[in-house]
């Protein structure tokens, strides 16, 4: 987004100069060659330039000041007679540019259509990574509490049985509590998780973002037959922003590399997540994966929107992730695994005094 | 464990639920197998006792829909019930017409786990009788010569002997008495009983 935005600002700041330059050159021309050489045609030039830097309204002010342009050489170069064919000539090159800056416009305002389209697209993607992640929570909480409910008919068992079996009635409600205890740490999480974030930001320890998130997605991780190591720094510094933000990013990530993994049919399914203090500058979080790695050549498209290497993926996930952590001013990046898969990772700077 | 005491695999990727049923299970005096996946089950030497299989939906690897399906193919026999965290109408109905014995939502009342395991066992149990009879009764058939198996059909699909020999062109007589090697051989105690043999004989041959 960044890069995009800074492209953005030095096109903006040199196009104008050309473009009032160019319409200053063709009014100079046309205004000392005879009305019969049709200059005013490359006003269209300046039409389109035009579009390139300025809304709709800046468009038409350009068309229509070109068509002044056209009109005034015209009278300045008069002195030599008007002939049918120059008048022609004035016509064809006045329809020229209204024609030019009607469709130029029309280009501008599908564009921004498209635009809006694609921001609702974000938010339904958005909406149905909820609704996942519902699903998913829900069946993290009714595991534990079946389990629960299990052990605590065994222990009833146990005690009505003849003579009563009161060691395994004692294991089976030990079972019981840590059952009880699990689900109820899980609700901790999806409360931390669902809680509107507010505007001003959190101090956040990331440790304690990553494991939340993957206790999580335990049960995916266990699924997908994915073995996790975490290397968490115990200096890690404080870092300041959304909770539920970075955790997105986090899912998204793991989401992810589980998904490489998935595809990659063969060899271990190695999922690394490791945090530690970079430098001064901040904390660097790694998700590295043993999946089917990454494409060199795709390496500065992967963060783009609607980018994909996924069958059904919407290429949308990633793009979040990144304006996500520019926001918390860091940055993130993608770069091969060896011998196979991929690592990404993010920088969070780290915040002022606590 | 006592030999032909009845076995319940139970088949659950996670642990605490595994080790619950492993005790609720145990506290019915039956043998209980635990097991995180269906290829650790297909790995695991099972002893030749009657048992049912406990199996979550929701697996790594293969899911317990599949493996039900592939259950067929690897010859496994035993009858299924299902466990689940979340349990929608078209998957339990795909389930029970596959032949599994119930279809459970996670958390479920203990009771209906363990009449369903017991149903489970009893039906296995009486496959297992099945299968003993009809190969005792396949034995007895092998041993008939080519003739006498003529006989038999002939004779349990109700024709009288003087139209078998007419067919087959033998004598009555002669009929009459490949017929006694028939009841002898087959051990049939009556001609009903040589019916209901050759009813379980077309029976298994359908089948399988």
């Amino acid at each position: 987004m960044k890069l995009q935005s800074l492209r953005a600002v030095t096109t903006a700041s040199l196009l104008p100069v050309v473009t009032i330059a160019l319409a200053a050159g063709i009014f100079v021309v046309d205004t000392i060659t005879d009305l019969e050489i049709a200059i005013p045609a490359f006003y269209t030039v300046v039409v389109l330039l035009a579009v390139r830097f300025c809304k709709k309204r800046g468009v038409i002010f350009v068309g229509v000041g070109c068509c002044a342009l056209t009109l005034l050489s015209d009278l300045l170069t008069a002195n030599t007679g008007a002939s049918h064919i120059g008048i022609i000539n004035t016509a064809i090159s006045l329809l020229a540019i209204i024609t030019t800056t009607y469709l130029a416009l029309k280009i501008e305002s599908e564009k921004v259509a498209a635009y809006e389209a694609r921001s609702q697209l974000a938010h339904v993607v958005r909406v149905t990574t909820l609704g996942e992640l519902t699903a998913s929570i829900a069946h993290e909480v009714n595991q534990p509490l079946a389990a629960a409910v299990i052990n605590g008919n065994a222990c009833m068992r146990w005690l009505a049985a003849e003579p009563p079996n009161l060691d395994e009635a004692r294991q089976a409600v030990a079972r019981l509590v840590k059952d009880a205890n699990r689900a109820s740490d899980i609700i901790a999480q999806v409360r931390a998780l669902t809680k509107s974030s507010p505007p001003e930001k959190d101090w956040l320890q990331i440790n304690d973002i990553i494991l939340a998130t993957v206790l999580l997605l335990e049960s995916e991780i266990l699924q997908n037959q994915v073995s996790l190591r975490t290397a968490l720094s115990d200096d890690a510094p404080l870092v300041q922003g959304g909770r539920v933000q970075l955790q997105q990013v986090i899912l998204n990530l793991i989401l992810n590399a589980i998904e490489a993994m998935n595809r990659a049919s063969e060899g271990a399914r190695e999922l690394i997540i490791s945090s530690e203090k970079n430098d001064s500058k901040g904390v660097l979080i790694t998700v590295q994966d043993s999946g089917t790695g990454l494409a060199p050549a795709n390496l500065d498209r992967l963060f783009s929107a609607f980018y994909t290497t996924k069958p059904d993926g919407m290429g949308m996930g990633l793009a979040i992730s990144r304006s996500i952590v520019e926001a918390h001013g860091g940055r993130i990046w993608a770069i091969p695994n060896s011998p196979r898969g991929a690592v990404f990772q993010f920088i969070l700077p780290i915040g002022m005094e606590p | 464990m006592s030999e032909n005491k009845p076995v319940v695999f139970v088949i659950d990727d996670n642990p605490s639920v595994r080790n619950a049923l492993d005790s609720l299970i145990r506290s019915i005096h039956l043998n209980v197998k635990l097991f995180g996946s269906t290829e650790e089950f297909l790995r695991f030497k099972r002893p030749d006792v009657p048992g049912c299989i406990v199996l979550d939906v929701r697996l790594p690897g293969l899911s317990g829909l599949d493996f039900q399906r592939e259950m067929a193919s690897s010859n496994i026999d035993l009858p299924v019930i299902f466990i689940t965290g979340h349990g929608d109408v078209p998957m339990s109905v795909r389930a029970i017409k596959a032949g599994a014995i119930e279809f459970l939502t996670k958390p479920f009342r203990d009771q209906d786990l363990l009449d369903a395991i017991y149903v489970g066992i009893e039906r296995d149990r009486s496959r297992r009788q099945t299968t003993a009879t009809v190969s005792v009764l396949r034995g007895h058939f092998a041993s008939l010569t080519l003739r006498e198996r003529q006989i038999m059909l002939g004779v349990v699909s109700g024709r009288p002997n003087k139209q078998i020999a007419a067919e087959l062109k033998l004598s009555e007589v002669t009929v009459k008495v490949h017929r006694r090697h028939v009841m002898r051989k087959m051990k049939a105690k009556s001609f009903a009983d040589l019916v209901r043999m050759a009813d379980k004989l077309q029976d298994s041959t359908k089948t399988a």
